[in-house]
């Protein structure tokens, strides 16, 4: 297997656009600005599936135009891993029987973190089970069912305030759950060869991740959290801000793991206080200072958890006392 | 358990043409001789023993193909549907609740025009884990754009599948295929199978090919994209309603040629007997229709003019055929494996289209519906009292009852 070739510079960037115009995602959407980075790293020869969600919604519906320049098929809103799995599998089986001409062909599924947290997530550790090269699944963290109006899923962090769990006078909380970490889940999966989390910031960051993963010689899964100015309710200027914030803030953490080796990508210290992210976005506008020290105060100690992990390159499953203990 | 293979061996030695296989290992067999490219297994009784037989051969070498051991129904149907989108050939089935499980995909493949083959071991839904013979799984589909078409025996059950590709594929039609056949009355019995021989099955099915394959070796195809309703909404149910109504002359032209091929003449929608001059009738679907069918034998015998429609397809339905057939009998019951809660008289599935399409006929018999439901196995008895009811019916100009439950405790005749 040849070496994964890595960009270090934005130049580098190819030109040429596959995700482009025709969608009607909001203005400042993460996700679609995730799409456009990822099928950049991905290249023509790839098929896309995309689960129900946002990127399903938004990039078509009005005009009947489509904004993919590779093949696109829909799939269920939890069926993004089983897509992904007979799509992968038809290619081996006709280039396996002669039926097609042998070449690498990626696999990409890109889809929402309820499609892929809640609904798919059998489908999805399915998938992560199978030996399938050249096999990605990207999980959009946009932290909400946001195109059915900001509904919480299990990646919602919490006191977030959605429309399932808003912030009301005797509730004041919000969301009373503490995000799942998918990746984590995901990396305990044997067969899987590359886990990752990304973001918009660095920029070159998750162009890369999506190149190794694709490279990695069998199934990948990339956890990227896209800022949503509809569900978090920033103005749209700031989604890469925002980014760079939910590092900074440690509130994110930037980190990758192949061949049984974890490494962090990005490391917040000295660390800023959460109040820098937090306090951008209306969604967590209810929470009270003690309640932000309470996300301090976890953001802090599972922080500890993932320098050691750096520290001895392994995972270790972090465990903060929850809000409410 | 070795005496049966031992007898198995002796009848299979004596005719060394056929083979004593379980229905469920002849629709294994279909598929080995289509060389399906992609299968998606999950368990769950009484169609398993296919996926079972399937993975045997391909553990053995016997054919080429991805065998993907899903985590739900759900997903195998999504995996047969995306591979057959990109071009392969695909293969896939469940039963009873298993279907209801995988309904959003099992809807949606139609739509997508993807001919996915599936075989429903028909069994009732839960609760509780009712495990007895009902077609309420398989017909929860009967509106989306599915074929349907029900077996009698191992034999059939292979042909109908092997057929269920030819038509699926061709791409007037481009439809997904269940071919049911009745959970242990023929998943689980042994009879003798005669397959095709491979080369013939390769001339009368040619290589599948999507219009559009999703492969970027054929450019940027974007699918089922998300649309706002006014747009192309009444469109895109036109093309699928299209589609189903030429698959009657695909359908037609399948099994004549197969008939050629495999030398067993079959009747294409639905098999008569003593229809010329039947006055009353059962009209039936699947495995029990041999015991009805042998039941009208014995009353012809006796100089009753007794007769039996068997609907090889209820997807498309053929009203054309059953209303011919029907055309002079005096009193129709229908052997009715389904039930519709609150539907007209609160009958069965199968009953209300045979209904519907006699409101069509110039001659409209009485009718009955014998409602065989909850997974209790009927007997000739049963039958038996079918007929005589109808025999009352046809004398009386009307049907005391409309609806009858034989199985039921406590239903007299």
């Amino acid at each position: 297997m040849s070496e994964t070739r890595l960009i270090k510079s934005i130049k580098d960037v190819p030109r040429e656009d596959l995700y482009t115009s025709g969608h009607r995602t909001c203005a400042g959407c993460g996700a679609a600005l995730g799409y456009r980075i990822l099928l950049k790293a991905a290249g023509p020869k790839t098929v896309v599936l995309g689960p129900t969600g946002c990127m399903y919604v938004a990039n078509g519906h009005q005009f009947l135009s489509s904004p993919y320049a590779v093949p696109w098929y829909h799939t269920q809103l939890g069926a993004g891993g089983a897509a992904g799995v007979g799509t992968a599998a038809a290619f081996r089986a006709l280039m396996m029987k002669g039926k097609r001409k042998k070449e690498d062909v990626n696999v990409i599924v890109y889809g929402g973190d309820g499609g892929t947290s809640d609904m798919g997530f059998s489908g999805l550790s399915m998938a992560m089970s199978y030996d399938y090269r050249r096999f990605l699944y990207v999980m959009y963290d946009n932290e909400s069912y946001a195109n059915t109006g900001i509904q919480a899923s299990s990646t919602t962090p919490w006191g977030a305030s959605t429309t399932f769990t808003p912030s009301g006078k005797v509730r004041r909380i919000g969301n009373p759950r503490m995000k799942k970490n998918v990746a984590l889940i995901i990396a305990a999966h044997p067969g899987v060869k590359y886990v990752a989390t990304a973001s918009l910031y660095p920029p070159l960051d998750f162009f890369n991740k999506a190149k190794k993963a694709l490279e990695a010689n069998g199934p990948a899964f990339v956890h990227l959290l896209v800022p949503c100015p509809k569900g978090w309710f920033f103005d749209p200027k700031y989604t890469v801000d925002l980014s760079k914030r939910a590092l900074e803030t440690g509130l994110w953490i930037l980190w990758e793991y192949q061949d049984g080796e974890f490494n962090l990508n990005y490391k917040p210290e000295p660390r800023k206080n959460v109040k820098d992210y937090l306090r951008m976005q209306k969604r967590f506008e209810h929470l009270t200072e003690d309640q932000i020290n309470e996300v301090e105060r976890m953001t802090r100690e599972e922080w500890e958890y993932w320098k050691e992990m750096d520290k001895q390159k392994k995972i270790i499953l972090p465990w903060i006392s929850p809000p409410w203990a | 358990m070795s005496g049966t293979k031992t007898v198995s061996r002796a009848i299979t030695k004596a005719l060394p043409k056929k083979n004593l296989w379980t229905g469920t290992r002849a629709i294994a067999e279909a598929v080995k001789l289509v060389d399906v490219d992609v299968i998606a297994a999950y368990p769950i009784r009484p169609y398993t023993g296919v996926m079972n037989s399937l993975a045997k051969m391909l553990a053995d070498g016997e054919f080429m193909a991805e065998i993907i051991v899903a985590d739900s129904e759900h997903s195998q149907f999504e995996i047969a549907k995306h591979a057959s989108a990109v071009g392969a050939r695909t293969f896939v089935g469940s039963s009873g609740v298993g279907l209801a499980y995988a309904a959003e995909p099992i809807i949606v493949t139609a739509l997508g025009q993807l001919p996915v083959v599936a075989i429903a071991g028909c069994r009732a839904l839960d609760d509780p884990g009712n495990f007895g013979m009902e077609w309420n799984d398989v017909l929860m589909f009967r509106d989306h754009g599915w074929l349907m078409s029900w077996a009698k025996d191992p034999q059939e059950a292979l042909d109908m599948t092997l057929v269920a590709y030819r038509v699926s594929e061709d791409h007037t039609v481009l439809l997904p295929h269940f071919v049911s056949v009745d959970g242990a009355a023929i998943t689980h019995i042994s009879t003798l199978v005669e397959p095709p021989d491979k080369d013939k099955v390769g001339e009368f099915l040619p290589p599948y090919r999507p219009p559009y394959p999703l492969d970027p070796a054929y450019g940027p195809v974007t699918k089922a994209q998300h649309i706002a309703p006014s747009l192309i909404g009444p469109e895109l149910r036109k093309v699928i309603d299209n589609s189903v109504a030429k698959s009657r002359d695909v359908i037609k032209r399948a099994w004549r040629a197969y008939s050629k091929l495999s030398g067993r003449e079959y009747p294409i929608f639905i098999e008569c007997l003593g229809m010329d001059d039947a006055e009353i009738a059962l009209v039936a679907m699947g495995a029990y229709t041999k015991d009805v069918m042998h039941v009208a034998r014995k009353l012809r015998q006796q100089g009753v003019k007794a007769g039996v429609v068997r609907l090889r397809y209820f997807r498309p339905f053929p009203n054309e055929e059953l209303t011919e057939a029907l055309k002079n009998v005096k009193a129709v019951g229908v052997v009715d494996f389904s039930f519709a809660y609150g539907s007209p008289n609160s009958s069965g599935v199968l009953f209300n289209d045979i209904r519907s399409t006699l409101y069509e006929s110039t001659s409209r018999p009485t009718l009955m519906d014998f409602m065989f439901v909850g997974g209790r196995e009927p007997s000739i008895e049963h039958f038996e009292q079918a007929f005589r009811l109808l025999k009352k019916s046809a004398n009386r100009g009307s049907s005391e009852r409309q609806v009858v439950w034989p199985t039921l405790k406590g239903e007299s005749s």
